[in-house]
């Protein structure tokens, strides 16, 4: 096979036999690299996913006996959880979060990358001061926070103090500020991953169009929108989309904070699979909420892949283009 | 003209100073306050007016719950156990060890895709599915699967799924590495006659070395600080400093503030030392070697 795809029109034998030993051994190279990767996923995440299919099609829970003699339903669990409002609120509530999230990490990212892409007195420290929050352990955020928001702890006592007005929001027990709450820790916790990517952005954009631009007279408002942002384009897509996955994951500082509470406030999709499958020990219903999240994010991810796809090709290219100019 | 110009990027430069100062106490102000409270008596962890600097500062929270000297603490706060150490101990070797695994294996599938397209562009999109799927989402079919391998509350068990977990970051951030080497040293190496294997051990992966110290750097990042895998996994056995952490939340009746915040400043120095050390790759990591410096 490999000697006929050869191009051996004024290649001597010898040569195209060399040729195809040389191929089969990077074919050799490569499965012997890709076969125990193949293995591992196969042995770890198959079973998983076999486990996650059976528990959604049958009733079990931990009270009753083995697993595997659990009773057929077919599909009565999906048919219950989606006609679940908790778990229809349970979506809301996720979409909202990351979606809200991802938008303050941006924009504030954004912002703070903008006024520090060009070199200035203070740079250094502002930088490690900015990725600090990000560098602190998701839980740790959690137990922090509840001992900064409580209702007259030092958060709302600064704010008193500093503006002269009484302002006492109980962040974490009402139920509609708790989920702006944990919003505003997520914003807290990630703007740094927002700011490096744009930072590192806008430090690699091309020099000459905006040269050319401020020779043409453009303001810097119009150089920012009209050449920047567009050239910009691959690097907040990717800051974007993989804000917003790992928002849809966050588990950690929802639930070590508020567990989902007051009542069902901060119910996001995570914390109320948790709350099912160990706090109701329901692991059949869990399982089947498990398989219907894991398929919406299996078209989102899918959806993301390939936009990043797209968008990686114009960065290589912008990489490549200024490799090209030194 | 040029004196107007020359006020306005004054005014620019100063509002750029309120900006990054205003959100850098934002962003360094729980931080402080973590610290702060692990340093303070307990009457101080929760007083009103809040206390802002801790008068006196004592190590009572940190002697109690790293060491479990109990005669530095009132007993209604006391935790006598050392648990946070055998923890320190847990997520040290959990972290280094998956990490070690993702990055060795990661950076030979890498050389692998960077040299000899052994994945293509599409699998190595797919790839990524690995980190991007929700693990909640497979948490409780793990755990049940784990159960019947014996391998619930095992160490083994963790390092297996954090290796998995962070081998699209591995993978993707040594790619972005190798693809800056230039080629022609493994060219000359192959004609000399080594062997593809001799090429990836003594000539890519020498080369690339600091990027392969930012790489095990970050990806221990990601797993020191994992949290719904080890709840999940370990019980009593193994546990890791962020479940730890965790446990001193609703324990009791009292709020212990201090001791938490004398753990969180623990679990939480080690990360921020080695964030700083790789503070220029972060992005790189973050963005799958995507977005470079």
């Amino acid at each position: 096979m490999t000697s006929v795809a050869a191009p051996a029109a004024d290649a001597s034998p010898r040569a195209s036999t060399r040729e195809s030993s040389r191929r089969r051994a990077i074919q050799r190279f490569r499965w012997s690299i890709l076969a125990p990767l193949i293995a591992l996923i196969a042995v770890v995440l198959l079973p998983v996913m076999f486990l996650q299919l059976y528990f959604s099609l049958h009733q079990w829970t931990v009270y009753l006996g083995t697993w595997w003699d659990a009773e057929w339903v077919g599909l009565d669990l999906f048919k219950d959880v989606l006609s679940d409002p908790r778990f229809g609120w349970a979506v809301v509530r996720s979409l909202v979060f990351a979606t809200g999230s991802t938008i303050g990490c941006f924009v504030i990212g954004f912002a703070l990358a903008y006024l520090m892409y060009k070199p200035f007195r203070g740079q250094a420290v502002y930088y490690i001061i900015f990725i600090l929050p990000m560098l602190t352990v998701p839980v740790v955020v959690a137990y922090t926070a509840e001992m900064l928001l409580y209702q007259s702890g030092p958060l709302n006592d600064l704010i008193t103090r500093l503006s002269g007005i009484e302002f006492k929001p109980q962040w974490l027990t009402n139920p509609n500020i708790a989920l702006p709450t944990v919003m505003l820790l997520e914003i807290w916790n990630w703007t740094p991953f927002s700011f490096i990517i744009m930072l590192a952005g806008l430090a690699a954009v091309p020099k000459e169009p905006i040269e050319a631009a401020q020779i043409l007279g453009a303001s810097k408002w119009r150089i920012f929108w009209e050449v920047q942002l567009p050239l910009l384009r691959p690097v907040i897509f990717l800051a974007l989309v993989l804000r917003f996955l790992e928002a849809m994951a966050e588990f950690p500082k929802t639930w070590a904070l508020l567990q989902g509470g007051p009542g069902t406030a901060t119910e996001t999709l995570p914390v109320y699979i948790f709350l099912t499958t160990w706090q109701y020990f329901e692991i059949s219903k869990g399982a089947a909420m498990s398989y219907i999240v894991m398929m919406m994010m299996i078209v989102i991810v899918l959806a993301a892949i390939g936009l990043l796809r797209r968008e990686k090709r114009s960065l290589d290219a912008m990489y490549a283009q200024s490799k090209a100019d030194g | 003209m040029a004196m107007t110009k020359s006020r306005r990027s004054r005014v620019t430069t100063i509002v750029r100073y309120v900006v990054l100062t205003l959100w850098a106490t934002v962003a360094f102000f729980p931080i402080y306050w973590m610290v702060a409270t692990s340093f303070k008596i307990d009457t101080q962890w929760f007083a009103w007016p809040p206390v802002y600097f801790p008068d006196p500062p004592t190590l009572a929270n940190y002697l109690n719950v790293w060491f479990g000297a109990e005669q530095y603490a009132q007993t209604q706060y006391a935790i006598s156990s050392q648990k946070p150490l055998i923890s320190l101990m847990n997520s040290t070797i959990i972290a280094t060890t998956s990490t070690f695994l993702a990055v060795a294996f990661g950076s030979v599938i890498a050389y692998g895709v960077s040299r000899y397209r052994i994945l293509s562009e599409v699998r190595m999109f797919q790839l990524l599915m690995l980190r991007m799927i929700p693990p909640i989402v497979v948490v409780a079919p793990l755990s049940l699967y784990y159960s019947a391998l014996g391998l619930l509350d095992s160490m083994f068990g963790l390092i297996l799924i954090y290796f998995l977990t962070t081998l699209p970051y591995a993978v993707w951030m040594t790619k972005s590495f190798i693809d800056e080497v230039p080629r022609e040293i493994e060219q000359a190496a192959e004609i000399l006659g080594a062997s593809r294997w001799r090429t990836v051990f003594e000539i890519v992966l020498p080369l690339i070395r600091s990027g392969l110290v930012a790489t095990f750097l970050f990806i221990l990042i990601l797993t020191w600080s994992e949290y719904l895998l080890a709840l999940i996994i370990t019980k009593t056995q193994v546990t890791t400093l962020p479940v730890e952490l965790s446990k001193y939340q609703g324990s009791t009746e009292g709020r212990v503030y201090g001791r938490q915040a004398a753990l969180a400043v623990g679990i939480t120095i080690p990360l921020m030392i080695v964030g700083l050390v790789i503070r220029k790759h972060l992005a790189r990591g973050f963005s799958f070697g995507m977005v470079r410096r």
